[in-house]
């Protein structure tokens, strides 16, 4: 498929972006995350996409994902109306908080620390510790 | 660094003070005075126990309270009847001497749904069934109590770990008259398939009608630890009395509660109530059947979704391994299906904004978005057919990619080419919006 954006002409290769993406649709939705940080290194690493076609356009995609497993999710009852209040208005609140924290650290410090951060919590998941 | 000082001071100042409204809103909720009412039962099912076989002509309805001869069983409440968000709730009761006796103990307020699915291969023909068992009909508490002479039946159980069962330890207490409400729930059986999975559905249904075993099985699925099902608190003395505290753990359901003693199948007490009260913060969350203190989750939110912002991943791949980590009387089915529509809406300003300058392919997006649709369609089935421990450890490995993604991208090599490519998204940027702005 041929994707024209901003002058730029760009082949991409669906067979492998909609496997990849339908996978990536799959895991998000059943354990219930976004799957941006999946989505963005599929389309430059994979599909060999420039970054400012990919951060608009992975959106759009998750953003189909994340209304249909809400959707799905509802149906099928595990959705629980109180506890979304709780937490609704907390992620609203750190959305407009966080951009203000982040311009004045270090990407690649909070990416270290999310790193360290990842890893303890995958090894008490899997119940290393 | 005085920059990042005040960054850190805006968290703090934050915290502090959500915190200090946590504390404010606890001390409001200070348990309040208890009314003191004994309740007096008498057997019910007296006919049945003590009517002789030969005595056939004995009428069933003489066996009324109060006049029933022998009175089997008869329990009430020794003190307060309302507890707030749990509590200790003191019964006396007497039973025919030398018998054990059992307390079934349920919430009759609400209910709860209890779901599991069986693919253990069956042990004669190694079958694997794959049935989807459901119901919406499980208590939102439930317990046996027994005497405390049999701890140790209860503590052998505990060393089986996750492999425990809740028709062995039935079995093993002899306390199958005392399991009756679960019983009497009706349970959806759904044959699964790989098809069905597909297309999104349960499967076909096979029945919809209480079954003793099948429930004792969703029992363990909802409650999950031995210790929330079976407890053995009841001093038994040689002339049949008994006293009991019974611990009502914080965070169950709110509303009225049953008691009844059971001896064997046809010796039971009628039914004795009472009530247990949660005050805001505290609520009860009707579809995951436990009460909770709503301030958790929303500084929990807060800060994870913060920090997700941060790191630039959502706050979902931290906020639901930690919430039924933290929580674990969530279902892990409720904590994803919650977790997802909060990020719907930062996804939707994302969207918009991006939009406004022109800055999305909508034939790329709408192509991969149609191939994540059906991922999306799917994957919600899965989540309820899988336990919360497998829920936990593909968590974990999908944490363990996501450590590595994040790991690669402060790889020197990454960070060259990245901002090359951050410069270049800029430059787009800054083109799309002076093409916006002329319009």
């Amino acid at each position: 498929m041929k994707v024209e954006f901003w002058g730029q002409e760009f082949k991409v290769n669906m067979f492998v972006g909609c496997i990849g993406g339908f996978l990536i649709a799959v895991l998000s939705s059943m354990f219930g995350f976004g799957g941006g940080p999946f989505m963005v290194p599929l389309m430059t690493v994979f599909l060999r996409l420039p970054m400012y076609l990919v951060v608009g356009s992975s959106l759009l995609a998750i953003f189909f994902n994340t209304t249909m497993s809400t959707m799905r999710h509802y149906q099928f009852g595990n959705f629980d109306w109180i506890l979304f209040c709780a937490m609704f208005p907390a992620a609203i609140l750190a959305g407009f908080i966080g951009p203000r924290i982040a311009r004045r650290l270090s990407p690649i410090v909070v990416k270290r620390v999310a790193c360290v951060g990842l890893l303890i919590l995958a090894m008490s998941l899997l119940g290393v510790f | 660094m005085n920059s990042k000082g005040k960054g850190k001071t805006w968290i703090f100042a934050a915290a502090f003070l959500l915190a200090s409204f946590g504390v404010a809103a606890a001390q409001e909720s200070a348990p309040t005075a208890a009314t003191t009412e004994a309740v007096q039962v008498e057997a019910v099912d007296a006919q049945a126990a003590t009517a002789p076989v030969t005595e056939a002509t004995t009428p069933p309805e003489t066996a009324a309270p109060g006049e029933a001869a022998g009175a089997p069983v008869s329990v009430e409440i020794d003190g307060n009847t309302t507890i707030n968000n749990g509590g200790t709730i003191k019964i006396k009761g007497q039973a025919p001497a030398g018998k054990p006796v059992f307390l079934e103990v349920w919430a009759e307020s609400h209910n709860v749904r209890a779901n599991r699915f069986d693919k253990d291969p069956d042990p004669q023909t190694g079958v694997r069934p794959y049935i989807f068992y459901l119901t919406e009909h499980m208590p939102a508490y439930f317990k046996i109590f027994a005497p405390t002479t049999m701890q140790d039946k209860i503590d052998a159980e505990k060393k089986k770990g996750n492999k425990w069962s809740m028709s062995n330890i039935i079995k093993e207490l002899g306390a199958d008259s005392a399991f009756n409400v679960p019983a009497e729930a009706p349970i959806k059986a759904y044959q699964s398939s790989f098809v069905a999975s597909i297309i999104g559905s349960r499967g076909e249904l096979l029945s919809d009608a209480p079954d003793p075993r099948r429930s004792m099985q969703l029992t363990k699925a909802r409650f999950r630890d031995l210790d929330k099902v079976v407890g053995a608190q009841i001093n038994l003395q040689p002339d049949g009395s008994f006293t009991a505290e019974i611990p009502m753990r914080s965070g169950i359901a709110p509303g009225e509660y049953r008691i009844v003693a059971h001896v064997d199948q046809a010796t039971k007490s009628a039914p004795i109530t009472f009530t247990n009260t949660t005050n805001f913060p505290t609520v009860y969350l009707t579809n995951a059947g436990t009460s909770m203190n709503l301030i958790y989750p929303f500084i929990l939110t807060l800060a994870v979704t913060m920090f997700g912002v941060l790191m630039g991943a959502g706050g979902g791949f931290i906020l639901n391994p930690l919430l039924v980590t933290l929580f674990p009387m969530l279902p892990h089915t409720i904590v994803a299906g919650t977790v997802t529509p909060t990020v719907l809406f930062s996804q939707g300003s994302g969207i918009y904004n991006y939009s406004r300058i022109n800055f999305i392919s909508w034939k790329l997006g709408i192509g991969i978005g149609l191939a994540m649709l059906a991922g999306g369609f799917i994957g919600p089935k899965l989540t309820e057919m899988i336990t919360l421990a497998q829920f936990k450890s593909a968590f974990g490995w999908i944490l363990l990619v996501l450590a590595g993604l994040m790991f690669w991208q402060t790889t020197p090599g990454y960070l060259a080419n990245n901002k090359k490519e951050q410069a270049i998204l800029k430059e787009f940027k800054k083109r799309a919006e002076e093409a916006a702005a002329k319009k």
